[in-house]
């Protein structure tokens, strides 16, 4: 590191307001990173492991074990299938209708659009909390088990009724989403599909649809990641334990009298897994999505 | 093939007092494989109209008769027509052969065979054989662009309509791409609607052209009878480049007076201008003489002095004043010596100016010209 090498130092080039810049940026990451480092490390630490050391602390000798994560996941097993079961179609479907509703409402005139535009925007700004009493008295009527006499609906009636939820309310918000994307969309290409003898419908299946990948991904990352997290109409609308989504069981591994962190640490991260599995497999799509890429 | 008319066609946008008159009853008749420019300055109608021809936009008055049927009713998939847009509207998600496929695939019954030979057949004849695998994002503006054209030839519609396809290349391949163009319509022999703002690729493709501004056409003529014959000072100053020069001038007997310039008039043109109305003088940048040195003899001859010249090679643009009088604009041979600021004689020839009444802008009187010259203009 001596001037006589002919070699300038490294540190030559940095000047004192960029060390200060990183140095703040480093203890951000800390920051942030901080209660994910501790659940990760509690989560490894056996409960005496966990009253010894700090939560910052890796697991001391003897302190290590992996049991939490077993039994977090074998008392998460339902949640996870359920909350599958229940969040996959209603993130499809929502994204699918918003989709729908997005090109009706972009890339198709008609009168009376922008009131009904109005409509959906609205339904965006809608508090759960305020429609909780009158969703549940909308189920108790529609009463989805007594009506379709089919064991599949009888058995899982409290998350047919939460998916169904989670669809119409996921609505307005991926409308919104694709309608910025679709307000891109060329307007001459769509018009020479008409003059070549395509109808609206034909349009948005062999040309909005296949255009809508980019934004489709962005949009089942985020209505995922809403509607796998959602705890508030998960405990309103089931009542079933058999229907039980992961958010409710997690919440029920804090025991009463005795607080198994490292349980709850393990159950946190395996109920968030899938969220990060779909974030990692539309990762690439959401990017282009987001940047605008067509 | 056929015959396209537009018959009083009117398009109004809006309703009531805020309501604005895009298109001002046009009538235009398009005979069986002609090939009709639209040309007029920008916002003056002329995509509009091309639009109500299509079906993507709505006729408020009037009618459109395609082989003397009405259109106005029929969408656009019901028309038979096929457009090229300016913005190429290819469909980035498909290869060429998917694009040119899918006006077949959507509007007619054939055969998959048939179809796929309709496509290489029209692939060959505009030598995009080599791109029909390849999706556009991976294609020139130049391919793009016959690719655009391939996709509407392979319809083999009733018309063709074209909005502006040619805007966006490079000078050198547009001039090309036109003289392509012209060959491949006059070989298909379809009826086609060309619109520009450009006046050289109207004068040039042209069979007619129809000249719109504000929403009213000023004319419809063949390229050299807009040229040497306009209907009215718009297009008198519209059509050719550099523009016509005009002179606004007052009528004094059979003398037409500006500042620091008098005209006399011969028997013929005087005939043609009211006593003591306002008249505009035009002519044309090629007709004025240019004199170095010369000293004014005649009525028609005036000493002036040259501000810029523009040198294009073939010709030299020269901006000149004309002394305490108008400016004009001459063009003279590219080889011919001239400077800035020198003096020279300009000679105005009576037999090429043009007469439009200051009022109206109508044309009162044309250059002389032999008739013969304007019929046997296109072969």
């Amino acid at each position: 590191m001596s001037a006589d090498t002919g070699d300038e130092s490294i540190l030559d080039g940095i000047e004192a307001p960029r060390v200060a810049l990183y140095a703040v940026l480093l203890a951000m990451v800390a920051f942030y990173l901080a209660p994910l480092e501790s659940g990760l490390t509690t989560a490894f630490k056996t409960p005496d492991g966990f009253r010894t050391t700090t939560p910052f602390a890796l697991p001391p000798a003897g302190e290590f074990t992996i049991s939490a994560w077993g039994m977090a996941f074998e008392r998460l097993s339902t949640g996870l299938l359920n909350s599958a079961l229940m969040a996959v179609p209603a993130t499809v479907l929502s994204a699918l209708f918003g989709s729908l509703a997005a090109y009706g409402l972009t890339n198709l005139r008609w009168r009376g659009q922008i009131a009904v535009l109005v409509l959906f925007v609205s339904g965006v700004f809608i508090p759960y909390q305020a429609v909780l009493v009158p969703l549940t008295q909308f189920w108790s009527f529609v009463d989805l088990g007594g009506r379709i006499p089919l064991a599949f609906v009888a058995e899982h009636e409290g998350l047919l009724n939460l998916s169904i939820t989670h669809v119409a309310y996921g609505i307005p918000i991926c409308t919104v989403l694709f309608r910025s994307y679709y307000a891109t969309i060329d307007d001459e290409m769509l018009e020479a599909a008409r003059l070549d003898g395509a109808s609206a419908a034909t349009i948005y299946r062999r040309i909005i649809l296949p255009l809508s990948v980019p934004i489709f991904a962005v949009t089942l990352i985020y209505q995922f990641t809403q509607i796998w997290n959602d705890l508030l109409f998960a405990i309103v609308l089931v009542s079933d334990p058999s229907n039980q989504v992961v958010t409710v069981a997690l919440n029920q591994l804090q025991g009463s009298f005795v607080q198994q962190f490292n349980l709850q640490m393990a159950g946190a991260f395996v109920a968030a897994l899938p969220t990060l599995v779909v974030y990692v497999l539309f990762g690439e799509q959401f990017a282009k999505g987001v940047a605008g890429d067509s | 093939m056929a015959r396209l008319e537009l018959d009083s066609v009117t398009k109004r946008f809006g309703e009531g007092d805020g309501s604005v008159l895009a298109v001002d009853d046009v009538d235009v008749d398009i005979t069986d494989g002609e090939f009709l420019v639209l040309v007029g300055p920008s916002g003056c109608g002329k995509s509009t109209t091309l639009r109500m021809i299509a079906g993507l936009e709505s006729i408020t008055d009037g009618e459109i008769r395609l082989d003397g049927r009405r259109m106005n009713e029929r969408g656009p998939a019901e028309r038979d027509i096929a457009m090229v847009f300016q913005s190429y509207a290819l469909y980035p998600h498909m290869t060429v052969r998917e694009n040119m496929r899918f006006g077949l695939e959507e509007s007619t019954d054939l055969d998959d065979d048939e179809m796929d030979r309709r496509v290489e057949d029209t692939a060959a004849l505009l030598d995009i054989t080599e791109l029909l695998d390849r999706k556009p994002g991976a294609l020139s503006g130049g391919q793009r662009q016959r690719v655009a054209l391939g996709r509407a030839i392979v319809r083999e519609p009733k018309a063709f309509l074209m909005d502006e396809p040619l805007s966006n290349l490079d000078a050198k391949l547009r001039s090309q791409m036109r003289t392509e163009l012209q060959q491949l319509q006059a070989d298909l022999d379809t009826t086609t609607v060309y619109v520009t703002h450009d006046q050289t690729e109207a004068m040039t493709m042209g069979d007619r052209i129809a000249i719109l501004d504000g929403g009213e056409l000023q004319q419809v003529a063949t390229p050299l009878e807009a040229y040497h014959r306009p209907a009215n000072r718009f297009v008198a100053g519209f059509i050719g480049e550099p523009s016509m020069n005009f002179v606004d001038c007052d009528v004094e007997g059979d003398t037409l007076v500006a500042e620091g310039f008098r005209y006399p008039l011969a028997e013929e043109a005087a005939a043609a201008v009211d006593e003591s109305a306002a008249v505009t003088l035009g002519i044309r940048p090629e007709d004025v003489a240019v004199e170095i040195d010369g000293v004014p003899d005649g009525d028609h001859t005036f000493a002036a002095t040259v501000d810029v010249v523009e040198p294009m090679g073939d010709e030299n643009v020269v901006h000149l004043s004309i002394a305490d009088g108008p400016e004009l604009i001459a063009t003279v041979d590219g080889l011919r010596q001239i400077e800035a600021d020198a003096t020279v004689a300009v000679t105005i020839p009576e037999n090429a100016i043009h007469l439009f009444d200051g009022a109206s802008g109508e044309a009162v009187h044309s250059r002389s010209l032999d008739d013969a010259e304007l019929d046997g203009s296109r072969v």
